[in-house]
């Protein structure tokens, strides 16, 4: 299980859910393409783990905010798909508020020093 | 986690497990795209992927309750182990069972008569009023009307104060001319105990005035007996003491209280209460009062100012009062009434059945330990292996539930089986025995005590076995480390079980001697060949005395002459009636001053005809008994008990002497003595009796009894064809033989010494298994010492010797435990037996005896398998 960052890494438990729900705004997709997509628009900075996707797709179906069914990839295979729900899309909406004002709040207390180049 | 999830995790691990499978299929086929050897895209997958396995756990665990998971687990394990070992599961759950079995019946009983509230709003406030005149007697003696409208309306303590009496009277206008108990109350009585009707309405005060059209209420359970519970009875008109009456209403279900009354009437239907004399004679007592306290006011105010009330009365009227010193009101709450008499023999037997359930405990403890003892080593390599000493007392927490649970399905299973029988035995006691069911409260109270006392007593003695955790791992064989503290503790058990054994045989022998002196008191009559039955005259038929003698004069001399028949009687009630009690009254004796400060002594008064000390054959033996000489026009005359010559005119002859009533001017001149009887109650000494001729005390409530040469009860259709040639409207009840009477007597003592015994033998067995099966294993562990022992040269009975003073060492401490318990516990019988004293010394000795055999028996079983130990096999196994 690489553990390319440990900041990164911890940030990746509290807001996994809500970039699976992000990334299923575009369509529907299956698991491997969720990480891969979430892997690449961070531009690699972030690495999905396969150990806690899969929980975290369990736990978002439940809750009844995806649905998933069976069906072939683009590779030709069988894989589960998983649509954004109605329910999954005001949880997204309000997870994205939360998130944007906590990151106001943080750009706030830390000031100038999250600006490129600020110098501690 | 859901319980959804729960019951499809299988699905769903089949599920991640197949996509998980597919995830890695595309992120090999990636790494296969980036130019990756077939061996090496699969590795990168997996390395990159992590353990599937993981995941799947952890998603099954998302759908999973983490303690139900080990609660199952628990569950089946302990089934498993239980199943493996039958004859430890099957002797604890029953130990169990006959323990919490006999505890929930005595609840049941318990719940349905002293615990469940009444059927009254706030029953509380609901109170007897009544006035007693200690100087005299403890019998309660009403109130006349007088003093009635003088407590009713100058107290302030009551928000309604209801008088009422009981009577029989005629009912006409149903299949038959029917005699009903009949309940005369004022409009309010029905406020006083706060119940409202079923059917139609009940008394208003309108109904109560003197005017007012005849009115019945008919109780629950005469309107299901009479009416099949038929909802048009309301507005039908029957006809009682020449009047027409109106049903208005139906009561609810209630119990048989004040008394058993079929219909209730306001008092303005009542001709004997209404008669003017009654109004306004102040001494003349016929009602009594039930009253509902006012909120917040206490038993005690209220008694105080009935008391200030009464004084007044004394005060006003001194004629009325004089020489009451013991004279007061009293205030009873209605719950109390109910169930006074049952409450002693109540606790007794939840004492008793206290102390199986305690024996079985010990029981359970000890089985349990031993149990303990012989998986100590399972137990220390589980713990060895990484199970938490907590896990540990869950698994074996879980498995003294699972007997637990077992031991209160039998324990129910035994309440549900005995149940009827402790309803017909608590009516004897209270009439609230009806309201007595299995409810909620009672499967709680059956499954509570169950969980704890089996979870307490199973799993103790293993906490404390524990401690020999590691070292028992370092032991070979039987040898156990920590039996010794083991053994000492069961040998502290058995004692207790010997002392817990023994105090409830101690009672239960109690009891049996009750019995048995009972059936054996001479009651001073014969009991065998008479029949008894109540015939209850219409008064408004039988007014004046020619109709009365007449009837009286017809049936005997018809009765008399019938085949089979040796002699017949008419009197107010049969001896041991069970009502227990008889017509009481004052009486004043000629030349005897009475003390200044006694206006007489109670005694009881019998009505008979001649004949009947023949009947009963209660020898005169002094003077003469009467004759059909004595009539009205006759000199008035009395005959006395012994007991009542001794009291009056001690060392000489009652014979000419005169005694009266107090109410009365009539002076009786006593002419002759009639040997003593038990008239009111096997255990009750005989009392002060006098006799006198019904010809000139005529009643209209009578008894006919009727001694008979062949079976009693045979007779009856053909003295009930006599009685109705005389009157062919004339109801005939209460037939009943003076043998079935005195069985009626002994029911309650009888079924209370078989329920202790039952328990004390259940108790005696629970101990026997307790102490052979502590002996047994004692031997089977000491089997090497014992070789050893013989090999050396001890002989066999040195051996037996050995093992029974190890046996009997408790089970003497125990008795001697037991004996001390036994005395203090059976001075709360004292008011159940007869005949002798709770500390009875034959019966501690009889029981002592029948212990220290029943105990040496098992001893003797155990020592004989210690002397059959052979030293050979034993040392050769060491």
């Amino acid at each position: 299980m690489g553990k390319r960052d440990q900041t990164n890494n911890d940030m990746l438990k509290g807001t996994l859910d809500m970039m699976v729900l992000r990334t299923l705004i575009l369509g529907d997709a299956h698991g491997h393409t969720i990480a891969k997509v979430i892997e690449r628009s961070s531009d690699d900075l972030l690495e999905v783990e396969e150990g806690s996707l899969y929980p975290a797709l369990h736990r978002l179906e439940e809750r009844g905010w995806v649905t998933s069914y069976w069906g072939v990839s683009e590779a030709n295979r069988k894989a589960r798909f998983y649509r954004l729900a109605p329910a999954g899309k005001k949880q997204l909406r309000s997870e994205v508020g939360r998130w944007r004002q906590m990151a106001k709040a943080i750009d706030l207390v830390m000031g100038d020093l999250l600006k490129e180049g600020g110098e501690v | 986690m859901s319980w959804r999830g729960l019951l499809r995790r299988r699905y769903w691990d089949n599920e991640r497990a197949q996509e998980m499978e597919a995830h890695l299929a595309h992120e090999i086929e990636d790494n296969l795209g980036r130019g990756m050897s077939e061996e090496e895209a699969r590795r990168r997958a997996y390395v990159k992927f992590g353990n599937p396995q993981k995941v799947r756990e952890r998603i099954w665990q998302m759908n999973s309750f983490g303690w139900l998971e080990t609660v199952l687990r628990d569950v089946r394990h302990s089934a498993r182990s239980l199943r493996h070992n039958p004859a430890y599961t099957l002797l604890a759950i029953a130990t169990l069972g006959l323990g919490i079995g006999a505890n929930t019946a005595i609840f049941t009983v318990i719940n349905g008569v002293l615990l469940r509230p009444l059927p009254y709003a706030e029953q509380d406030r609901v109170v007897h009023i009544d006035q007693v005149e200690k100087r005299t007697g403890s019998e309660p003696l009403g109130f006349s009307v007088q003093e009635f409208f003088d407590y009713r309306g100058q107290s302030r303590s009551f928000e309604q104060f209801s008088e009422y009496h009981s009577m029989l009277f005629t009912l006409l206008g149903t299949k038959n001319p029917e005699r009903v108990v009949t309940g005369v109350v004022s409009a309010n009585f029905f406020d006083v105990l706060g119940v409202k009707p079923v059917l139609g309405r009940l008394f208003v005060a309108s109904d109560d005035s003197k005017d007012a059209p005849p009115v019945l209420v008919l109780s629950y359970a005469y309107w299901m007996k009479e009416f099949g519970g038929d909802r048009n009875v309301v507005g039908r008109v029957f006809q009682m003491n020449d009047r027409a009456h109106t049903v208005i209403g139906v009561l609810p279900p209630l119990p048989d209280y004040p008394d058993a009354n079929e219909v209730y009437m306001p008092v303005s239907s009542c001709p004997f209460r209404m008669e003017p004399m009654m109004i306004t004679n102040r001494d003349m007592r016929m009602v009594t009062g039930y009253a509902r306290l006012k909120p917040g006011v206490t038993m005690q105010q209220a008694s105080t100012e009935l008391n200030a009330i009464r004084g007044r009365m004394v005060a006003a009227f001194p004629k009325s009062y004089a020489g009451w010193t013991g004279y007061s009101a009293t205030l009873t709450p209605a719950k109390e009434e109910l169930t006074h008499a049952a409450r002693p023999t109540l606790l007794a037997l939840l004492a008793a059945s206290g102390l199986v359930l305690l024996l079985a405990c010990a029981n359970l403890a000890n089985l349990a330990l031993s149990r303990q003892i012989r998986r100590s080593k399972e137990v220390a390599i589980r713990m060895a292996t990484g199970a938490s000493a907590w896990r540990v007392v869950q698994q074996l927490t879980t498995e003294a539930a699972i007997v637990a649970v077992a031991g209160a399905c039998v324990g129910l299973a035994i309440t549900s089986v005995s149940i009827k029988l402790l309803v017909a035995y608590a009516a004897r006691l209270t009439p609230l025995a009806q309201g007595v069911r299995l409810d909620g409260w009672v499967l709680l109270f059956g499954l509570g005590s169950s969980l704890v006392a089996g979870v307490l007593f199973a799993t103790l003695p293993g906490l404390l076995a524990f401690r020999t955790r590691l070292t028992a791992l370092q032991e070979a064989g039987d040898r156990a480390a920590g039996s010794e503290r083991g053994s000492r503790i069961r040998t502290l058990l058995v004692m207790a079980q010997v002392a817990f054994s023994f105090v409830l045989l101690a009672a239960a022998g109690l009891m049996l001697h009750t019995v048995y002196n009972l059936l054996s008191v001479d009651p001073g009559f014969k009991l065998s060949h008479v029949l008894s039955m109540q015939i209850n005259l219409n008064w408004t038929r039988y007014k004046d005395e020619g109709t009365l003698t007449n009837f009286y004069q017809q049936l005997l001399s018809r009765t008399d002459v019938l085949p089979g028949v040796q002699a017949a009687s008419i009197s107010w009630k049969p001896p041991l009636d069970p009502s227990g009690q008889g017509m009481t009254g004052h009486v004043l004796v000629d030349g005897q001053i009475a003390s200044p400060t006694t206006p007489g002594v109670t005694v009881n008064y019998e009505v008979i005809s001649p004949d009947y000390f023949r009947v009963l054959g209660v020898p005169v033996m002094a003077g003469r008994g009467f004759t059909d000489a004595d009539t009205s026009k006759s000199q008035s005359v009395v005959l006395v008990s012994e007991t009542m010559a001794r009291h009056f005119w001690p060392g000489q002859s009652p014979i000419g002497h005169r005694l009266r009533s107090v109410n009365s001017k009539n002076w009786l001149t006593v002419i002759g003595i009639v040997g003593d009887v038990r008239q009111f109650g096997l255990d009750r000494a005989p009392d002060n009796l006098a006799y006198v001729p019904l010809n000139q005390s005529l009643i209209q409530n009578a008894t006919l009894m009727v001694s008979t040469r062949g079976n009693p009860l045979a007779m009856t259709s053909q003295v009930e064809a006599i009685i109705h040639q005389i009157d062919p409207q004339q109801p005939v009840t209460q037939v009943r033989t003076l043998d079935q009477l005195r069985s009626q007597q002994l029911g309650t003592p009888r079924v209370t010494a078989t329920l202790l015994g039952l328990f004390a033998a259940v108790a005696l067995f629970i101990t026997i298994v307790g102490i052979s099966g502590t002996l047994a294993l004692s031997v089977a562990r000491r089997s090497k010492e014992i070789g050893i022992r013989m090999a050396l040269g001890a002989t066999r009975t040195h051996i037996l010797s050995d093992v029974l003073r190890k046996g009997m060492g408790p089970v003497l401490a125990g008795m001697a435990l037991g004996a001390a318990g036994a005395l203090l516990a059976t001075r709360g019988m004292a008011q159940l037996i007869f005949g002798l004293k709770p500390n009875d010394p034959p019966t501690f000795a009889e029981i002592g005896l029948l212990f220290f055999v029943a105990a040496l028996v098992s001893c003797l079983v155990a020592g004989r398998r210690a002397m059959s130990v052979d030293p050979l096999v034993t040392l050769r196994t060491e």
